[in-house]
């Protein structure tokens, strides 16, 4: 009797009855992936990097020790917030990418079915699943704990802002984490897994509250502070901001009594609860209906339609006619596969509200006669040229992997299509893709040239950059995709391989910069090579009124809009030139890692 | 039309085909087989260009399958042992899709394609998503796929498994449709006796080692193994055993269920002889008949069964 209570005790306090036997299965294979040990020494040596700079910036070792000391509670603040954002940005991502295939390669793997025949139910497959890597994260998390508890040793930093930022980190996790589980449910490819849920933090974070601040603020109904305020409680970034904001300037009382960001753990905590219950019920209907056979086999027969003479028009008549292949045999297959899955409908719903909600913006910009102001122009350029680069870097990355995932891979590799054929197809592929996005830029340059907004020289300036950003990510994602063998990976890998080169580079160099150990002038060499700092130096000069002003580089002597455009080509030839260095090695390693 | 010549394959440390050496006539069915992990996926992926050889060389058609990579797929037909599938595709567009990668014009696709369709019977299914066939539809589609370029070698890894017994003997009597519209074909599966019945040659692969290669026939004297028949007679069993026994051809005579086992001594076979002293003696022969070595007893002596 006491034995049987107190192993109920037990099993109650090992969570087993929430997870099942799913979490000890995704630990004991996680715990064989490589992978997972690679991804905590790189975050470990990463935030080591970002630790050292950021405290050599900040307590320069040429200056006298009293300096230095006068400088510790700062220095202590400046780390332990770049060690915050650092964790906020990097959890969230790697939640995302780690749920990308959560649920989709059970299904993929038919083994969802399986599940549902043992006593295991779909809670325990959705909360084992999300835990598992839940818990990967939380130990990235803590490994900077103890950093930051030294860190406070310097003074200066509140305990209160540890603990928030954390919770606010954990539930920001928990939350993306949620909606990437969601949506690999929906999708079985992992790269649409990420965009979609890429795309829903930018809506639910970035675009609403920008609309919501031209609903509420510009029509007097909120104040900018009261809009603010409000927003802390229901969106983590603005949250964090403020925390931020408030420990730098000392105002602990704001930080401790204001609690807003309690509210938004519980109102994140209530988000993923109820994403969770939604995904749980999908599961099981997905689960069920794999576990009968319904899944993944053919569709069900339509009664056939009589026609004239009594007789029925036979079954395959009744199904769609297939499509001829024409051209590029690969062209035509990477064409014919639908870019987010094959829900049409949901994807062109999807489409038109996002265009709304854009459509909302210019309208608002209008109203407000900002729509020649050049900063409004530059923001809709980094915005869609985000966007452009997004795609452009998960969509080359997928190519060849998705192939070798689905098994054809060796047979395409069977027939007398070459090395080149089958990349070249593959690029002109990716390209096409990528256009429609691409096009919203190219859209609203247009539109304000043709308003006589922009200067026109911006179309072919913007048409220079958007080439060497296609060419140069395209080929590194087909190499990276030839090199990998899981979408995931290669996906991972050329988004780390941009971030690196165009974000984490420069923010090196900036801070060794910063305690004297580089020339800026090497350094602001580099940022004019940056596709982001092209579109906002191209849109800058054209932007405004019409005409041409001068471009603002990093480096000041290239002012001239034909010294700007020789940079611009000289930039595209070099990237391009790496471009081909990687399609090089993608045609040597095609035939390679096979199966 | 296959030569491989002392092929090898590494993988690390672990040699998963070790100097083999083998030759497959043009036309001739070839059955290759093995326990698994004995080389023969392997070997089959060195000779459609997916794997390169270690040392060695295999040659198709006279053409070096390493040199010549691409004109040797022009000449080859691969059906692995698992369906890649694009999933987006109908049954029709799978397979124009295919053979467009090989290169053939437009004009001529939609008659190939619809050939290949009706030769597998898959014409009623050409509007079909590829994923919601089943998995005896997908092993045909696979083998149309195969037929696309119009090969003249078929190189398939384990064609009828996972098969029902119709969707088997469907396969199999499209192998010798094959065989007769004259292509060469080297075809490996664990169920031996569908080998039995429709390849002219053997190869039996262990560790990486080829043990046997030959025709069936030749099995029996390979192994060291004496020739029998199977004889019954309708009544006075015992006066047979007594009057073969006294054969000096046949080494045993043993009485096994309703029908009596002869033995021969070495490489002297006499059933004439058998006939007509059972038929002599006033006995009723009710049915004389070789018995057969079967393929799967020849496997069993000549493998171990050891997995690498």
């Amino acid at each position: 009797m006491t034995t049987t209570l107190v192993n109920s005790i037990v099993r109650f306090l090992r969570l087993s009855w929430v997870t099942g036997p799913i979490f000890d299965k995704e630990l004991r294979i996680s715990s064989r992936r490589r992978r997972n040990y690679v991804l905590r020494f790189g975050y470990i040596v990463l935030l080591t990097l970002f630790l050292s700079l950021f405290w050599a910036a900040a307590v320069p070792s040429q200056r006298s020790g009293l300096y230095q000391s006068s400088r510790m509670a700062e220095a202590g603040m400046a780390i332990v917030a770049a060690v915050m954002w650092f964790q906020f940005i990097m959890t969230q991502l790697v939640a995302i990418v780690m749920m990308s295939t959560s649920i989709s390669d059970e299904i993929y793997h038919k083994t969802l079915g399986l599940l549902m025949t043992t006593p295991i139910n779909s809670f325990q497959i959705v909360v084992g699943k999300l835990l598992s890597k839940l818990l990967q994260l939380v130990l990235l998390m803590v490994i900077s704990l103890p950093l930051l508890a030294i860190v406070r040793v310097f003074g200066g930093v509140p305990w209160g802002y540890i603990i928030s930022g954390l919770c606010v980190t954990l539930t920001a996790v928990l939350f993306a984490g949620s909606v990437s589980l969601f949506f690999s449910i929906l999708s079985r490819r992992a790269y649409v897994v990420i965009i979609l849920a890429i795309l829903t933090f930018g809506t639910l974070f970035a675009l609403i509250p920008v609309l919501g601040a031209m609903i509420f603020i510009s029509s007097d109904m909120l104040s900018e502070g009261e809009f603010f305020r409000g927003l802390t409680f229901v969106n983590p970034y603005f949250c964090l901001i403020f925390m931020t904001e408030a420990m730098m300037s000392a105002r602990t009382a704001a930080l401790m009594g204001g609690a807003a960001w309690m509210a938004e753990c519980i109102v994140f905590l209530l988000a993923s609860g109820l994403l969770l219950l939604i995904s749980v019920a999908m599961v099981r209907r997905v689960a069920l209906r794999q576990a009968v056979g319904q899944l993944g086999s053919p569709p069900p027969v339509r009664p056939q339609p009589v026609v004239a003479g009594g007789d029925t028009v036979s079954s395959t008549d009744s199904l769609s006619a297939p499509r001829r292949v024409t051209g590029s045999a690969i062209l035509w297959k990477e064409l014919k596969s639908p870019l987010l899955g094959r829900r049409k409908v949901a994807f062109l719903i999807t489409i038109a509200v996002g265009l709304i909600l854009l459509f909302m913006t210019y309208a608002f910009f209008a109203n407000e006669d900002a729509l020649d102001d050049d900063d409004v122009h530059i923001l809709y350029g980094v915005v869609f040229v985000s966007l452009g680069t997004l795609f452009t870097i998960i969509l080359p990355a997928t190519c060849i992997t998705s192939e070798k995932e689905s098994l054809a891979w060796p047979l395409l590799l069977t027939t007398t299509l070459g090395e080149w054929q089958i990349l070249g197809g593959k690029f002109a592929g990716v390209v096409r893709r990528c256009l429609p996005v691409w096009c919203l830029l190219f859209g609203h340059i247009v539109l304000f040239i043709l308003a006589g907004v922009i200067h026109p020289i911006a179309l072919f300036q913007v048409g220079i950059l958007v080439a060497w950003i296609v060419v140069f990510l395209s080929a590194s994602g087909l190499y990276f995709s030839t090199r990998f063998r899981r979408t995931t990976t290669a996906v991972i890998v050329n988004f780390t391989f941009a971030a690196a080169i165009w974000a984490v580079i420069p923010l090196l160099m900036f801070l060794v910069a910063e305690i004297d150990q580089l020339d800026y002038d090497l350094l602001e060499s580099y940022l004019d090579t940056n596709p982001f700092v092209h579109i906002v130096v191209i849109l800058s000069a054209t932007a405004g009124h019409g005409g041409l002003d001068s471009y603002y580089w990093m480096d000041i002597s290239k002012r001239g809009a034909s010294q700007a455009t020789l940079w611009m080509l000289a930039c595209m030839i070099g990237y391009m030139f790496l471009g081909l260095l990687f399609a090089w090695r993608a045609r040597y390693r095609l035939r390679r890692n096979v199966f | 039309m296959i030569r491989i010549e002392n092929l090898t394959k590494d993988y690390g440390d672990l040699t998963a085909v070790e100097n083999l050496n083998l030759t497959i006539k043009q036309g001739d069915i070839f059955g290759f087989i093995g326990p698994n992990g004995a080389g023969k996926t392997t070997t089959m992926r060195i000779l459609v260009t997916l794997l390169e050889p270690t040392r060695g060389t295999a040659f198709i058609d006279g053409l070096d399958v390493t040199r010549h990579g691409k004109k040797v797929r022009r000449l080859v037909g691969y059906m692995p042992d698992f369906m890649g599938v694009y999933d987006d595709l109908k049954v029709f567009e799978y397979l124009e899709f295919f053979a467009a990668a090989f290169g053939i014009e437009r004009q001529k696709r939609k008659s190939i394609v619809d050939g290949v369709l009706e030769l597998t019977d898959l014409t009623s299914k050409q509007s079909v998503t590829v994923d919601s066939l089943s998995r005896g539809m997908q092993q045909r589609l696979g083998l149309a796929r195969v037929l696309i370029h119009d090969p003249k070698v078929l190189i398939l890894d384990e064609p009828a498994s996972g098969l029902d017994p119709r969707a088997r003997i469907e396969i199999r009597e499209l192998l010798r449709e094959l065989r007769r519209m004259g292509k060469t074909i080297m075809i490996s599966s664990h169920i031996l006796s569908e080998l039995e019945e429709i390849c002219d040659h053997v190869g039996i692969i262990e560790h990486g080692q080829m043990v046997f290669s030959g025709r069936l026939d030749e099995i029996r004297p390979h192994l060291g193994i004496q020739s029998k028949v199977r004889v019954k007679v309708a009544e006075n069993r015992d006066t047979a055993v007594e009057l073969l026994s006294a054969l000096p051809s046949i080494s045993k005579v043993e009485i096994v269920a309703d029908y009596i086992s002869v033995t021969f001594a070495d490489g002297k076979e006499c059933n004439g002889l058998i006939a007509r002293t059972l038929v002599n003696a006033d006995l009723d022969v009710v049915f004389l008949q070789p018995e057969q070595l079967k393929l799967d007893d020849a496997f069993l002596q000549l493998t171990k069964g050891i997995v690498h």
